[in-house]
């Protein structure tokens, strides 16, 4: 044999070396340490290089970030039956209804946080609490077409051809296709009217695509016009790509991402730190600078430089009771494969 | 050494693997099967209606179908390039085959990620493709090959091709040279030779490759949601919007257990189809 025999005490040593290497970052510990999810990409990256920092600098917690989407945490929490593998969620309000129907969250209570009381009333409440406003309405290449009002000038020449559609799988798919409908005549529970819509234009539209490819496809002019939120445009604004965002005279969609803590949560104080220093003035300040350029939900930080003039102005946005969607989302999506099927 | 001896020396040293298979491969297989026969998301009742309604629907038994022919055209497609650089590569001096053989392998050192969404680049509407094919006028309008069928097998095809490739070359350069000599000496063709010695005794290789080919173009969930698009649907992204935007887990593990199903067929079916055309 080349290696040698191997024996028990080579075995041991190994072993305890292993073991030895695992505990080294305990004896580096601060004061706590939190893991957080977060969805990958602009999040990932904007909380790593301002929050985690902040929060190591205000609290002494180190936060540990672990990238993931709405649908991808709500999937591991619910495999993993009471013993979280994070100890806060971030979500849309769709995952975020799921959740509380399936029991996923600690019990919160905002008056725990410095900055609870700093987001407008209605953002905060026994299950978690907003963290970032997201908008949502129509992108389009201004090279290439005319500026689009109505969510129905998406199914007419010239922006029909040059269309991206996108199906319920994401919350800005969801509401952009519910307020569709509700151009052609539907409303938030009967979403019929967008189906007779996308139908006739199947034959015309530029791509039915994953919205994972969304932003490759508009970067590669296979598409030049979809309805997105206003992070896309940012980030593809940002990387130098000619897009326009626009809110329709429908009226532009508002949502909110909020901060769950998980039930069963191994760090609870420390996952309070966390939301509480995300929530903090400097931090949401820092958040709505680009590349990030988050909508900030503190009542401190002065609004500039984004779709959104005030907080107050964010409140006449359209939004939707996802206590009523989501038990209507399986049958949409299922409907969506079938319409655009080839 | 006693045979029985030898027996239990060989059983305790496979038990580790074997055990580990159990535990980690056929348990959670009997887990999914479980989780099919539930007729609720909550997995509250236990029932077979999540099976009814995936296989009374046209909708899924024409998803089923696109996902074995997606496999059986990245096989062909794959085979058809595969089989003259093969021989090419097992005719050239080592100098040459060590070139190909880079050049063979180069889309294995590329995450698969990131050859996606080269594709996108280069099919797109304003890609390199339709760039080209305007510029020489070849078209008067940009072809559409991103989010058609053709586009994801051209794709996919670039991206399997070396597992088609490597045992393909494989199983050539096992043959013994001394074979194709005398079918030589005995008056064959190179055709002849071609058709008659090399590619029957090929046909290992060609089976292991079709099968990793097979086995991996049907499942690409990734090639297949971003070039395919949504108008086409495949198994895979029906297992994933079930699963992880829907929550319907029972309905999720019947595409899953159907998937693995079309996988196994598929392979056996090639097997079959190796078996007759060598002649065995």
């Amino acid at each position: 044999m080349i290696v040698g025999p191997i024996n028990r005490r080579h075995v041991l040593a190994g072993i305890g070396a292993v073991g030895a290497a695992t505990l080294l970052p305990a004896l580096a510990r601060a004061k706590g340490s939190v893991t957080a999810a977060i969805y990958p990409g602009t999040w990932d990256e904007a909380y790593r290089s301002i929050v985690a920092p902040a929060l190591k600098k205000a609290k002494d917690v180190d936060l540990a970030l672990e990238p993931l989407f709405a649908v991808d945490q709500i999937a591991k929490a619910q495999a993993s039956r009471g013993v979280p593998p994070f100890d806060a969620f971030v979500l849309d309000p769709g995952p975020r209804a799921t959740g509380i129907d399936k029991g996923l969250f600690e019990p919160f209570d905002p008056s725990k946080l410095a900055n609870g009381s700093k987001v407008p009333a209605g953002f905060a409440d026994k299950y978690g609490i907003a963290v970032n406003a997201q908008i949502v309405g129509i992108a389009y290449n201004p090279k290439k077409l005319p500026k689009p009002k109505s969510w129905k000038d998406l199914f007419e020449e010239p922006y029909v051809s040059r269309l991206g559609l996108t199906g319920f799988q994401t919350t800005f798919g969801t509401v952009s296709l519910i307020e569709i409908a509700r151009a052609f005549g539907g409303s938030e529970t009967d979403v019929e009217p967008a189906f007779a819509a996308i139908k006739k234009a199947l034959p015309k539209v530029a791509a039915v695509m994953a919205p994972a490819a969304l932003p490759s496809l508009f970067q590669q002019g296979q598409i030049d016009i979809c309805y997105t939120n206003t992070n896309n445009v940012a980030s593809l604004k940002g990387r130098g790509v000619d897009i326009e965002f626009v809110a329709p005279e429908e009226g532009a969609i508002a949502f909110v991402t909020t901060l769950h803590i998980a039930k069963g949560a191994e760090n609870v104080d420390a996952a309070y730190a966390y939301i509480d220093t995300a929530l903090s003035a400097d931090v949401q300040a820092a958040l709505m600078k680009p590349p990030s350029s988050m909508i900030p939900v503190n009542k401190d930080v002065a609004v500039s430089d984004l779709p959104v003039k005030s907080l107050d102005e964010l409140a006449t946005f359209k939004t939707h009771d996802w206590s009523k969607i989501n038990p209507l989302r399986a049958g949409w999506i299922e409907r969506f494969n079938k319409e655009v099927s080839k | 050494m006693a045979p029985g001896h030898a027996n239990t020396v060989s059983w305790r040293l496979v038990s580790p693997l074997a055990a580990t298979y159990v535990l980690l491969f056929l348990a959670p297989l009997l887990l999914l099967l479980t989780i099919s026969l539930y007729d609720d998301s909550n997995l509250s009742r236990i029932g077979g209606t999540q099976w009814v309604k995936f296989f009374g629907d046209p909708f899924y038994l024409s998803v089923i179908w696109r996902t074995v022919r997606l496999g059986l055209f990245t096989v062909g497609a794959t085979t058809a390039l595969s089989l003259p650089l093969a021989l090419v590569f097992c005719a050239s001096r080592p100098t040459i085959q060590r070139v190909l053989l880079l050049i063979v392998i180069l889309p294995l050192l590329t995450s698969v990620v990131v050859r996606t969404f080269a594709w996108i680049a280069i099919l797109a509407r304003e890609g390199v493709i339709n760039e080209t094919l305007l510029s020489f006028g070849l078209v008067s309008e940009p072809f559409p090959l991103l989010q058609s069928e053709a586009g994801l097998v051209l794709a996919l095809t670039q991206i399997e091709m070396p597992l088609m490739m490597l045992p393909l070359v494989t199983a050539m350069r096992a043959i013994d040279p001394s074979v194709l000599d005398a079918s030589r000496a005995l008056g064959a063709s190179r055709w002849r030779t071609l058709f008659k010695v090399i590619l029957p005794l090929s046909m290992p290789g060609w089976l292991a490759g079709a099968t990793l080919v097979f086995a991996s173009s049907v499942t690409a969930f990734i090639s297949q949601s971003v070039i395919g698009g949504g108008r086409l649907v495949y198994l895979p992204s029906v297992i994933w919007q079930q699963a992880m935007v829907v929550y319907n887990w029972p309905f999720a593990a019947v595409a899953a257990v159907t998937l693995l199903a079309t996988v196994l067929g598929g392979i056996t079916l090639l097997a079959a189809a190796a078996n007759r055309i060598g002649g065995r």
